[in-house]
């Protein structure tokens, strides 16, 4: 098989997981093929009970690989891209992607799963991506539908995924929940120099380390700069804050990149477009962009736990 | 130690340092000027007043010990056009050997060094002169690291386009006022880049780095009193490395420049502390 072979299942209880992901490994192993496990911490535990002693597998602690997808696809294509050389003519791997059930905002994670039909179209593999039907909300569900060529089943079907490709846009990204609030920032066209000046003076006294400090100010320069360069003024952008963790926005009246893989991969067609996004995919806590009411905004969190 | 970043003063500079003074009034320039000249008399330098003008004595009046240094010989006016010849433009290296030969000459006649401040607007009114002069503010600037010459380099701001005083100003590490987001100026061993450099400053800092050259295959950018730069800024630097055949070394205290460096994967950058 070449090619990338997405796959995708949706199960509702711990046996249902194994009976899918457990014949998916050891069919690897048997074949002596690089198989991978990128699974959180409990279907890793899970995975190990059943499949006993193997060396053979290659774990990778799920939430470290999926702490952010730009991250997860510049390591996987590491791991792949060496596999390959080595002369293997299937990969496998099967992981836990985060989503709102875990605790984790899903809106990149659902581009993630779109581009990586794209990122990972050169490798000899088979991904499996499976979803827990206990608790994950029925909009990734849809996402995942969409994003998947293939669906695994307990009885040990593959079958096409109906919905795959069907040129429905992705879900909306949601609000994150300090936008409940007023903003502390509004400006609107402002150079970045100015939007940099007004975010040093906001987020002083707010628990951040230096490094993190940086990185604000740092994404909202880049931010404001794709609203102004690439997309349709005027161009909004604002701030939120609690105590530890700050949020800020930028809306402008553009359609947003076309490209799946904007931010999540450098882009090579020009050396610098794309580029801020892709450093804010690499070093922010949260980055969502996508088509709201008010227009395409790209939305970045930094600080406390990370999460919304 | 040069002084480097933005002063309102012209008095208490060093021996070897290296401003820009865009200036709207010509009263307020010649003030300035002879302020400056009389505080390196105090230091023992010898001064020299450029400008065009048939007068030129006249226009330090407002300082008696410069008036004094003028009979003496401690002070000179010379002018514009006897200095840079006929031609508006300067050839760089030519007009820097001439500065560097009156360093020496004031040197060996007693004076701890030389201090000048020259209204250069009509050196820079075309694209060419622009070009030439601008390498020239870089080869002075370096020159002045090493050596006891100081200099007030004055442009008459109603006669320049805003973008040709940013340039020019971006290349000096002082300035009167804001007029450029950054500064990039020699240091003994390269560039020091100081101030802030965005998507919008780019390209200012490409054309100002037009006017550098790259040392034994290393471009150096002491980069400690750079408060911010984005990825353009950055791609910029590297590029002008790249373009000359040389390896982008950067220096920096804070973390944030060799992130910025490992996540663009631009492996052929050096970092250091």
């Amino acid at each position: 098989m070449t090619g990338f072979y997405h796959e995708t299942a949706f199960y509702g209880t711990d046996d249902d997981f194994l009976t899918i992901a457990v014949p998916f490994v050891e069919g690897g192993l048997r074949a002596g093929q690089p198989t991978l496990i990128a699974c959180a911490e409990k279907n890793t535990a899970l995975l190990r009970g059943a499949l006993g002693h193997e060396d053979a597998v290659i774990y990778l602690p799920g939430a470290d690989h999926y702490s952010r997808p730009a991250d997860a696809i510049a390591s996987y294509r590491d791991i792949f891209g060496g596999h390959a050389l080595a002369g293997a003519t299937q990969i496998r791997t099967v992981g836990d992607v985060p989503h709102p059930g875990w605790g984790v905002p899903w809106d990149w994670w659902g581009r993630y799963e779109n581009a990586v039909n794209q990122a990972f179209a050169e490798f000899p593999l088979w991904g499996l991506c499976p979803y827990d039907t206990r608790i994950t909300p029925p909009e990734v569900l849809a996402d995942v539908a969409r994003t998947h060529e293939y669906i695994a089943t307990v009885s040990g079907e593959h079958l096409p995924s109906p919905e795959f490709g069907n040129g429905l846009p992705l879900s909306t990204p949601v609000p994150d929940v300090l936008e409940l609030g007023s903003p502390r920032v509004t400006l609107v066209d402002a150079t970045p120099a100015a939007v940099r000046e007004a975010v040093s003076a906001a987020i002083t006294g707010i628990r951040l380390t230096e490094d993190s400090a940086h990185d604000v100010v740092y994404a909202a320069s880049e931010i404001v700069t794709n609203g102004l360069s690439h997309g349709v003024g005027p161009v909004r952008f604002r701030l939120w804050s609690d105590d530890s963790r700050v949020l800020v926005t930028v809306t402008d009246q553009g359609a947003g990149p076309a490209d799946p893989l904007a931010g999540l991969m450098p882009t090579t067609a020009t050396r610098s477009a794309g580029l801020g996004l892709w450093i804010l995919h690499r070093t922010c806590d949260y980055v969502s962009m996508g088509r709201e009411e008010d227009g395409f905004t790209v939305r970045v969190s930094i600080g406390g736990s990370g999460h919304t | 130690m040069r002084t480097s970043g933005v002063t309102d003063v012209v008095v208490g500079l060093h021996s070897n340092d290296h401003l820009c003074w865009p200036f709207d009034d010509f009263a307020e320039f010649r003030a300035r000027a002879a302020e400056f000249l009389a505080d390196g008399l105090q230091q023992g330098q010898r001064a020299c007043y450029v400008a065009h003008g048939d007068d030129l004595v006249a226009d330090l009046a407002t300082q008696p010990v410069l008036v004094e240094a003028l009979r003496d010989g401690r002070a000179e006016v010379i002018s514009l056009e006897s200095l840079y010849g006929a031609g508006p433009t300067v050839t760089p290296e030519e007009q820097v050997s001439v500065y560097a030969t009156a360093t020496l000459a004031a040197i060996e006649a007693g004076f701890t060094g030389l201090r000048v401040a020259a209204d250069a607007t009509a050196l820079v009114r075309t694209p060419d002169s622009l070009d030439a002069f601008c390498r020239y503010e870089h080869l002075i600037d370096r020159y002045t690291t090493a050596e006891p010459f100081s200099a007030m380099c004055a442009y008459h701001r109603p006669e320049l386009p805003e973008p040709v005083i940013a340039r020019l100003a971006a290349l000096h590490p002082v300035n009167n006022a804001w007029c450029a987001p950054f500064r990039l100026h020699a240091t003994v061993d390269g560039l020091a880049l100081d101030g802030e450099v965005d998507w919008v400053s780019s390209d200012l800092l490409a054309l100002a780095l037009e006017s550098t050259r790259p040392e034994n295959g290393e471009l150096r950018v002491d980069a400690t009193g750079l408060r911010f730069i984005d990825h353009h800024g950055l791609l910029a630097l590297h590029e002008h490395a790249r373009a000359n055949a040389a390896r982008l070394v950067l220096r920096s205290g804070r973390a944030f420049l060799a992130r910025l460096v490992s996540v663009l994967e631009l492996d052929d950058v050096e970092c250091v502390r």
